[in-house]
C-alpha cells in the first residue's frame, strides 16, 4: 500500500497518482497541499519570521513587504501617507491607483480599478475598502466599505480573490 | 495456406533459423500462451493461432523455400512503428500486488507525408441519423446543415449512403458513388422527425449499407448520431458491432443533447474502435460531423488493432486509448480495435496490468503486444509488428522516475477515474462517497486551474448531496470533458 501524503488515502502499489485526491503520490512523506504552498515558504524572504508578528505597532522606520501568493518577488512598500491598490485600466479616466495589480492577474481574480487603501497612521496601519466590487477580506473577515481597520504584522488580505500578506519591517519593537 | 505476416518475427526468430531453433521457439511460445495457463487473455488465444500458423507453415520445406525467396519483393513500402514504453524498467519484488502501466504508440511512416498529398483515402461512409420525436426542430435542421456539408467535401468517387431511423429505419439514400450532389441534399432534405429511437433497427440498415461496397481498400465507415435511449436492444446492437468489427468496418456514436445513454454509445464505438462524442448543443453538431469526415479522408492505416498477452501471472486491467479521441477500450477481445491512423498521428494507448507478490528476482518477459494494421499505400496491405517487453525484479526499490509521458497521462486520466469512481459509488446508492469524490474532483481541477470544470463539479456534488442523482448534463460534461483534457494542453483552441 502507499498511503497518499495529501489525503492519507491508501492506494496500490504502482499507482502514481492518488486514485482518491487526485494528487501525485511521490515518495515524500511530508508533501505539503499544493493549495497551502505560500510564496513565502520558498522564497528568500525575512527569516526567521520577524518577532513583531501580531503586532500592530507600526513606527516611523518601519516599512511593509507586501507578499503576493503565486508571485515571485514581494513587495516592498513605503508609504508616506496614502497608499491605494487596483488594477490598471487606461480606458478609465477614475483616480488611478498607486499600486497596480495587474501583473498579479489582477483581472482574472476580480481586482477593481480602485480596489482599497492601505493609511499612515501616526503609528498604525489602517486598510479601507474602497467600494470595490468583490470586496476586501481582513484575515477572512469581509471588510465594510470605507470603514478603515487596524492592519497587524501577518494579517491576510484578500481583494477579490487575490490573496496577500503584509508584515512589517524594521519597527523598534524588531 | 496463406500467410499473413511474416512467421520469423512471429516466433522471434532469424530467418536463417534451424529446425530445432524453430521448434524450440515454438515451445518457449506455447508454454507461455497455453490456453490452459491464460484462461482469461484473450490476447494470449490469438497470439497463440498466430503463432502455430508460423510455426506449420515453416515446418513444411516447401513453403519455407518459397517465402525465403519471396521475402525480399515482399517488403512493405511504407510502415508503422509500434514503440512500447513501461512505467517502470524495474520493479522492487513486494509482498504485495502492484500495478505497472505500457504506453503502446503506433506511429505512422515519416516517409508517408510525401504521398499524403496525391493519395487521398476513400471512403465508404455510412451516415445512421435518428429522426425520433425528439429530434424535431433545430436538432434535425443542423442536421440536415451538417449533411449538406459532408455531401460537398465528399469526392466523386467517394461512397456514401444516409439511413434514418426510429422506431424502424429507412435508407434514404442508397450506397453509391457521390455523383449528383444536389439531388443527395434534397433526399436529406426531406426528412422529418416523428417516432421513438430504435437503434438496432438503424445501425443493422446502416451496416448493411455499408457492405454493399466493402473493400480493404476503402475507409469503411458509419456514424451513427442520436438523442435517445434505446432500449432492450443494446445487446443486439453491441453483437452486431462487433461482427461488423471483424469485417473492417469502424462505427463512431454521436450523442446529442442529455438523453442518450452514454455507456451504451461508449461501448458501441469502443467494439469497433471507433470514437464516442457528446455534442451538447445543436449548434455544435455540424462542426463535429465535418471534423470527422475531414479525418476519415487522412487516413494512412485502416483497421489498425492492438493484442496483449501478459505472462500468465500478470494481469492485463484496462486499457484506455488517449490519442487521438481518448476512449476507454474493451479488453475482452483478441484483438482490441483502434480505429484508424492518420498521417502524422500518433494512436496511443495505457495499459494497466497487475503484477503478484512475492515475483521472483531478475531480469522476466512481461507481456508481448503486437500492433496489425492495413496500410492503404502498399499493395500488400497487412503489416504486423510485434514488441516483446521485458523487465527486471530487484530487491532494493529503484525510485525510478517513469516517463514523463506516462505521468502526464496518468495524472489527467486519473481525473477521469475519479468521476468514474464518483458515478459508481452514485449507483451503488453511497451518496456521502459519491458527494466527496466529486467535491476532490473540483478541488483537484481547481488546483490544475481547471476553473469552469471545476465549478461544474462542485456543482454536481451539492445536487447529489441534495438530490441523491446527478443532472444529466452534469454527468455528461465531466464524463467527457474530463477525457477531453487528454487531447492535450491545446485544448483551448478545440473547444467552442
Amino acid at each position: 500500500m502507499k498511503q497518499c501524503p495529501y489525503c492519507t488515502h491508501p492506494n496500490r502499489e504502482g499507482y502514481f497518482f492518488c486514485e482518491e485526491c487526485g494528487r501525485r503520490l511521490s515518495g515524500d512523506a511530508t508533501a505539503t497541499l499544493p493549495t497551502r504552498t505560500f510564496v513565502f515558504a520558498t522564497k528568500d524572504l525575512p527569516k526567521p519570521l520577524p518577532a513583531t508578528w501580531g503586532t500592530s505597532n507600526f513606527d516611523i522606520n518601519s516599512t511593509i513587504v507586501m507578499v503576493i501568493r503565486d508571485a515571485d518577488q514581494p513587495l516592498h512598500l513605503n508609504p508616506v501617507q496614502e497608499v491605494s491598490f487596483g488594477r490598471l485600466d487606461s480606458s478609465s479616466s477614475e483616480r488611478k491607483p498607486d499600486i497596480d495589480l495587474t501583473p498579479f492577474g489582477a483581472l482574472e481574480k476580480g481586482v477593481s480599478r480602485l480596489h482599497c487603501a492601505i493609511h499612515r497612521e501616526e503609528l498604525t496601519l489602517t486598510i479601507v475598502d474602497l467600494g470595490s466590487s468583490n470586496g476586501t477580506h481582513l484575515n477572512g473577515q469581509r471588510l465594510t466599505p470605507e470603514v478603515p481597520r487596524v492592519l497587524r504584522d501577518g494579517d491576510e488580505i484578500q481583494l477579490g480573490k487575490l490573496v496577500t500578506h503584509i508584515y512589517f519591517k524594521g519597527s523598534t519593537s524588531d | 495456406m496463406r500467410l499473413e505476416f511474416d512467421p520469423y518475427s512471429e516466433l522471434g526468430i532469424a530467418s536463417s533459423a534451424s529446425l530445432e531453433d524453430i521448434k524450440a521457439a515454438y515451445r518457449r511460445a506455447a508454454r507461455r500462451l497455453h490456453p490452459d495457463q491464460n484462461r482469461n487473455s484473450p490476447g494470449a488465444a490469438v497470439q497463440m493461432q498466430e503463432i502455430t500458423a508460423a510455426y506449420e507453415f515453416l515446418l513444411d520445406e516447401a513453403n519455407r523455400r518459397t517465402f525465403d525467396t519471396t521475402r525480399i519483393e515482399q517488403q512493405p513500402e511504407y510502415v508503422f512503428q509500434f514503440r512500447v514504453t513501461s512505467s517502470k524498467r524495474a520493479v522492487t519484488r513486494l509482498n504485495e500486488p502492484q500495478v505497472i502501466y505500457m504506453l503502446a504508440e503506433v506511429i505512422p511512416d515519416i516517409r508517408a507525408s510525401e504521398i499524403q498529398e496525391q493519395r487521398d483515402s476513400r471512403l465508404n461512409l455510412t451516415l445512421v441519423l435518428d429522426r425520433s420525436n425528439s429530434m424535431n426542430g433545430v436538432r434535425l435542421d443542423k442536421v440536415k446543415v451538417a449533411a449538406h456539408q459532408i455531401i460537398d467535401q465528399l469526392k466523386d468517387d467517394d461512397v456514401f449512403s444516409v439511413v434514418v431511423f426510429n422506431d424502424r429505419a429507412e435508407v434514404i439514400i442508397p450506397a453509391g458513388t457521390v455523383k449528383d450532389r444536389s439531388s443527395l441534399k434534397a433526399r436529406v432534405s426531406m426528412m422529418g422527425a416523428g417516432g421513438g429511437t430504435e437503434i438496432y433497427e438503424g445501425l443493422a440498415s446502416g451496416v448493411e449499407q455499408t457492405r454493399k461496397f466493402l473493400a480493404p481498400r476503402l475507409v469503411n465507415h458509419i456514424i451513427m448520431l442520436t438523442d435517445g435511449h434505446t432500449y432492450g436492444d443494446q445487446e443486439r446492437t453491441i453483437n452486431l458491432a462487433r461482427a461488423s468489427a471483424s469485417e473492417g468496418i469502424v462505427i463512431s456514436a454521436m450523442g446529442l443533447g442529455q438523453e442518450w445513454n452514454d455507456k451504451f454509445l461508449d461501448e458501441l464505438a469502443a467494439a469497433t474502435g471507433g470514437t464516442s462524442t457528446y455534442i451538447n448543443s445543436a449548434g455544435s453538431v455540424v462542426r463535429f460531423l465535418n471534423d470527422h469526415v475531414r479525418g476519415l479522408s487522412n487516413v494512412f492505416a485502416e483497421r489498425v488493432a492492438v493484442s496483449v498477452a501478459p505472462e500468465s501471472d500478470i494481469k492485463l486491467e484496462s486499457a484506455f486509448r488517449l490519442a487521438p479521441n481518448p476512449q476507454p477500450l474493451v479488453i475482452d477481445q483478441g484483438y482490441i480495435p483502434l480505429g484508424n491512423l492518420q498521417f502524422n498521428r500518433t494512436i496511443s494507448v495505457l495499459f494497466q496490468f497487475e503484477m503478484p507478490a512475492e515475483l521472483a528476482l531478475g531480469f522476466r518477459p512481461a507481456a508481448r503486444l503486437s500492433a496489425t494494421g492495413d496500410i492503404m499505400a502498399n499493395k500488400q496491405q497487412k503489416y504486423k509488428v510485434i514488441n516483446d517487453m521485458s523487465l527486471e525484479v530487484t530487491e532494493q526499490s529503484t525510485n525510478e522516475e517513469p516517463p514523463t509521458s506516462i505521468l502526464e497521462a496518468l495524472a489527467k486520466l486519473t481525473l477521469y477515474h475519479m468521476q468514474e469512481n464518483a458515478q459508481a459509488a452514485l449507483e451503488r446508492g453511497d451518496i456521502q462517497e459519491a458527494t466527496r469524490r466529486l467535491e476532490n474532483l473540483a478541488t483537484r481541477l481547481f488546483e490544475l486551474g481547471e476553473g469552469e470544470l471545476a465549478q461544474q463539479a462542485q456543482a454536481e456534488a451539492q445536487q447529489v448531496a441534495f438530490t441523491s442523482s446527478l443532472t444529466d448534463k452534469g454527468r455528461k460534461t465531466l464524463k467527457y470533458q474530463t477525457r477531453f483534457l487528454l487531447s492535450g494542453p491545446n485544448k483551448e483552441n478545440d473547444s467552442e
